[in-house]
């Protein structure tokens, strides 16, 4: 008896397992329930922390990138795909880089180099389609801010020339008050001199 | 005749190509996916393509093979099902071949496809496809007995319920071995005999599913174990061909479930031929869903499983089945 | 020695011959190679070949400072990537007493068990697909899906995370978050039933693996077999509760452990997992405190101290543990990676003798093993 048991305990598991697949059957079917995604006519909604390529972030107020071309991403990349050079510019005192330039065929998106910039200035991008036709996949980061780095280092000029000025009339305001205030001294001094009389003048009334 | 045998070839063409969409759609739609939906409208002719492609594929010979067999074993896979199905009524007046002994011939045809799929194992010089093959022939054999056990079952209640079939001048002596015979049976007394065999029906369902290597019992093509099973070594149009045979083995298996168990051509309504395939897809479409609710049998256990169960089991309702109709009919 | 007479008898006998299921193959055990010795169907040795897939972790950690290996900590198992990246974050952050802030400690759990649930609920589809269940792969991996798409919406990556520092972790979670995994709990939970009645009652699977392929506790400990296939042969050995790291002393769960061996108690012990590991998410995302992230100050260098250590996490497939030496300077003069799969791996070939060719499949494939992490 237990050998018909065991036949039809058997049989029955593999009716219930046949209704299982038989709902999900219908619900795709006549729920319309399929899970494709059918790309390339819909696209996938990228979360907002997506991994993309890097890329430098153009700021709102100076319309341009902060890089100043400390290489701290260069030295910390695990994959050595980030070469960068740049210095200082002619006419402002802060640096900008030159030359940016990434690898994306070793970068493995870690994060390392966002973090240890000390400007912020790299972010990722949300490109989901990256394909190319070849293996090389070098990107030059500056090619959107090359015209108009002459602008910014105008601006810039402008900008740092005001903040000197403003440093230097504040100085001078500074060296202006303190003269003020030595001078105040000298004539409270000499006010005070005055206050005593001279020995050697005569007194005004006499006869 | 010619005529006859273009539209056989042309009907088994196209329920291939039918069958392989269906096969990708069912599986898709089970695995809550879309399945083809490019090439044609709802991915009709996607198989069109496919078969295209294989086609212009070079037919790659490996080396050392045994080369009457290696090329002799898909035409051999191939032709024994096409002659099957010429012998299956799709209505009272079509049949191409007129057979009295139709059920006997159709189990022979299926017979000699065991003898091709060895041929291919052994001949490709491969120890992937020989291990199929063995693991095929000895599955094939074994399941033959259950499905001949559970469909003479079948003949037996046919020759039991409807002594002679037709009205007046074409009354006949009922042949249970013929296919049109167990139909009009059916159709006499409007019963289908899955209602009075439906042991025999759930034991013939699993060693047709056996007989064509579907999973449950597909080991001689597992694809986790073995790459490809007996089939690995070929390519292009020859892979085709042993592709054509499984799929028009599982019409044929299935189109002789219809006649046996389900009434052949009867129904309202619609033309018979058509609810014949109606009813045959609908099986076959079972046939689909099996497979891709299970994971596969063990070969042993594949094998313990029909002789130890099945064969039992069939047996017992032959007898169960002459038992009563030796009762009954005192 | 006995074993090369027996060889040679082997040989001599006529019926046995060698099959080799080669590096490339339909089956999803990565890239591992078997050479068997068949007679018929039965095993009658087996000899797995490995290091297909080498990429020299452990040399690259040696040419990069200790931040710089972030990266390379994800690829070693990929399918528990976070669990690795974490652990190693929490090894360094142990060598230096770096202290990490609560909020920190909440979400590290979150995320490791995440990915712990994720890894378990491929592999329950890839040894389906071992076996010849097709559909099974295509349901977990829907359930998958979620839990990647969770995680992308945090560290923007979906496999390979590099989500941990030193001290704490790169990105806050936000209530999205919060709600998002507390609906994917029950989500799980109605799953599970579902693959219950799919899979696990189903009476082809059950006779599959049971009694198949049975290690014995002493087979297992001798080999040093941790994780899942450990605990389905009898030993309650787990990280989190025998060195508790990370917080996991603070949350309350139940380590299964069964006690047959086989093929269907290592099954079983996953899917347990999996409960756990759920129940873990829910009494974590109760009590999650707010707060920083990382600590306030941080140095700038990770200088390792002179000497040896090591550190042992709980990974999906085991204990992996990190051993490192350091001289002084922030790039370690060695750095060994003792993967949970080798060791699972090693008590293959005398499980696999005396089976059939299929259930060769169906042990390896319950082992659960990653080539990658095998090879490093």
């Amino acid at each position: 008896m237990g050998y018909f048991g065991k036949v039809a305990g058997g049989f029955v598991s593999l009716l219930s397992g046949m209704s299982v697949t038989f709902r999900q059957f219908a619900k795709t079917v006549f729920g319309r329930k399929a899970v494709t995604l059918q790309y390339p006519k819909e696209l996938p909604k990228l979360a907002p922390a997506y991994r993309s390529a890097i890329k430098l972030i153009r700021f709102d107020e100076s319309n341009s990138h902060d890089c100043v071309a400390c290489k701290a991403c260069e030295r910390i990349c695990p994959s050595y795909c980030i070469k960068l050079s740049g210095g200082k510019v002619e006419g402002i005192k802060k640096k900008r880089v030159a030359m940016f330039e990434m690898d994306f065929a070793l970068c493995s998106l870690c994060g390392l180099c966002l973090d240890v910039c000390p400007t912020d200035t790299l972010e990722y991008s949300k490109v989901y389609e990256e394909a190319g036709y070849n293996r090389d996949w070098r990107v030059d980061l500056l090619a959107e801010f090359r015209d108009y780095e002459d602008e910014f280092v105008a601006k810039q000029r402008v900008i740092e020339e005001k903040a000197a000025a403003e440093k230097k009339a504040k100085a001078d305001a500074a060296k202006k008050a303190k003269e003020a205030a030595k001078a105040a001294k000298e004539k409270a001094a000499a006010e005070a001199a005055e206050a005593q009389p001279s020995e050697t003048q005569p007194p005004e009334e006499a006869s | 005749m010619p005529i006859a045998a273009g539209l056989i070839m042309g009907m088994l063409t196209v329920n291939v190509l039918m069958l392989v969409w269906a096969e990708r759609k069912v599986s898709a739609w089970i695995q809550m996916r879309m399945g083809p939906t490019e090439v044609g409208p709802f991915g009709l002719l996607q198989t069109l393509a496919d078969m295209l492609k294989l086609i212009s594929k070079q037919l790659i010979t490996p080396s050392n093979v045994d080369k009457p067999l290696y090329h002799l074993a898909p035409l051999l896979a191939f032709a024994p099902v096409v002659a099957a199905v010429a012998l299956f009524p799709f209505s009272q007046d079509t049949i191409l071949v007129q057979n009295d002994y139709g059920l006997l011939f159709v189990f022979a045809f299926g017979g000699v496809a065991v003898l091709a799929i060895f041929m291919a194992g052994w001949g490709s010089n491969n120890k992937y496809a020989l291990l199929g093959a063995i693991r095929s022939v000895a599955q094939n054999i074994s399941y033959e007995i259950p499905l001949i056990l559970s469909a003479l079952s079948v003949v037996l209640v046919v020759n039991a319920m409807s002594p002679t079939l037709g009205f007046g001048e074409g009354l006949v002596e009922t042949n249970g071995l013929d296919l049109s015979h167990i139909v009009m049976a059916q159709d006499q007394h409007g019963i289908w005999f899955v209602i009075f065999q439906p042991v025999a029906a759930v034991i013939y369902f699993i060693s047709a599913l056996a007989e064509t290597n579907r999973a449950p019992f597909d080991i001689p093509e597992a694809e986790s174990e073995l790459v490809a099973g007996f089939h690995t070594e070929y390519s292009g149009m020859r892979f085709s061909l042993f592709f054509f045979a499984e799929y028009t083995n599982m019409l044929i298996v299935s189109m002789l479930a219809v006649v046996l168990f389900f009434g052949g051509w009867d129904g309202p309504v619609l033309p018979g031929p058509l609810w014949f395939f109606l009813k045959s897809y609908a099986v076959i479409f079972v046939m689909m869903w099996v497979r891709w609710t299970f994971p596969r049998l063990r070969f042993d256990q594949l094998m313990t499983f029909c002789w130890k169960v099945l064969i039992p089991l069939s047996i017992l309702n032959l007898l169960v089945t002459a038992f009563v109709i030796t009762v009954l009919g005192q | 020695m006995s074993s090369d007479s027996e060889a040679n008898k082997d040989a001599e006998d006529g019926e046995v011959y060698s099959l080799n299921m080669g590096p490339q193959h339909p089956s999803m055990h990565g890239v591992l190679r078997l050479l068997l010795d068949l007679r018929g169907e039965e095993v009658v040795k087996a000899k797995p070949v490995i290091g297909y897939s080498h990429r020299a972790h452990e040399k690259m950690a040696e040419n990069r400072n200790t931040l710089q290996f972030l990266p390379n900590t994800s690829r070693v198992d990929y399918l528990s990537g976070m669990i690795y990246n974490l652990g190693y974050c929490q090894a360094i952050e142990k060598i230096l007493e770096i202290e990490v802030p609560e909020r920190a400690i909440f979400i590290r759990v979150i995320a490791n068990e995440l990915n712990r649930v994720a890894s378990h609920l491929l592999w329950f589809g890839t040894f389906l697909l071992d076996l010849g269940g097709i559909t099974p792969f295509l349901y977990s991996f829907d359930d998958r899906e979620e839990i990647l798409d969770i995680l992308d919406q945090v560290t923007g990556s979906r496999l390979t995370y590099c989500y941990g520092r030193f001290g704490g972790v790169t990105w806050d979670v936000d209530e999205n978050f919060l709600a998002r995994t507390t609906a994917f709990l029950a989500r799980i939970r109605d799953r599970l039933g579902m693959y219950k009645q799919l899979v696990t009652d189903n009476i082809i699977l059950r006779e599959r693996c049971t009694g198949v392929g049975v290690v014995s506790t002493a087979l297992a400990k001798s080999y040093g077999v941790t994780g899942p296939s450990l605990r389905a042969s009898g030993v309650a050995y787990d990280v989190r509760k025998a060195e508790p790291y990370g917080g996991y002393d603070r949350f309350d769960f139940e380590v299964p452990v069964l006690h047959e061996g086989d093929t269907m108690a290592r099954f079983h012990i996953r899917i347990r997992e999996i409960e756990e590991s759920c129940k873990i998410i829910e009494q974590a995302i109760k009590g999650i405190p707010e707060g920083d992230i990382l600590p306030k100050k941080m140095p700038k260098r990770f200088k390792l101290p002179e000497g040896e250590f090591y550190f042992a996490v709980e990974s999906a497939r085991g204990h992996f543990g990190m051993y490192i030496v350091g001289d002084g300077s922030d790039i370690p003069v060695k750095l060994k990676l003792r993967t949970p799969s080798f060791s699972n791996l090693s008590a293959m070939p005398e499980t696999l003798a005396g089976t059939m060719l299929a259930d060769t499949i169906a042990i390896v494939g319950s082992i659960d093993v990653v080539m990658p992490e095998i090879d490093r």
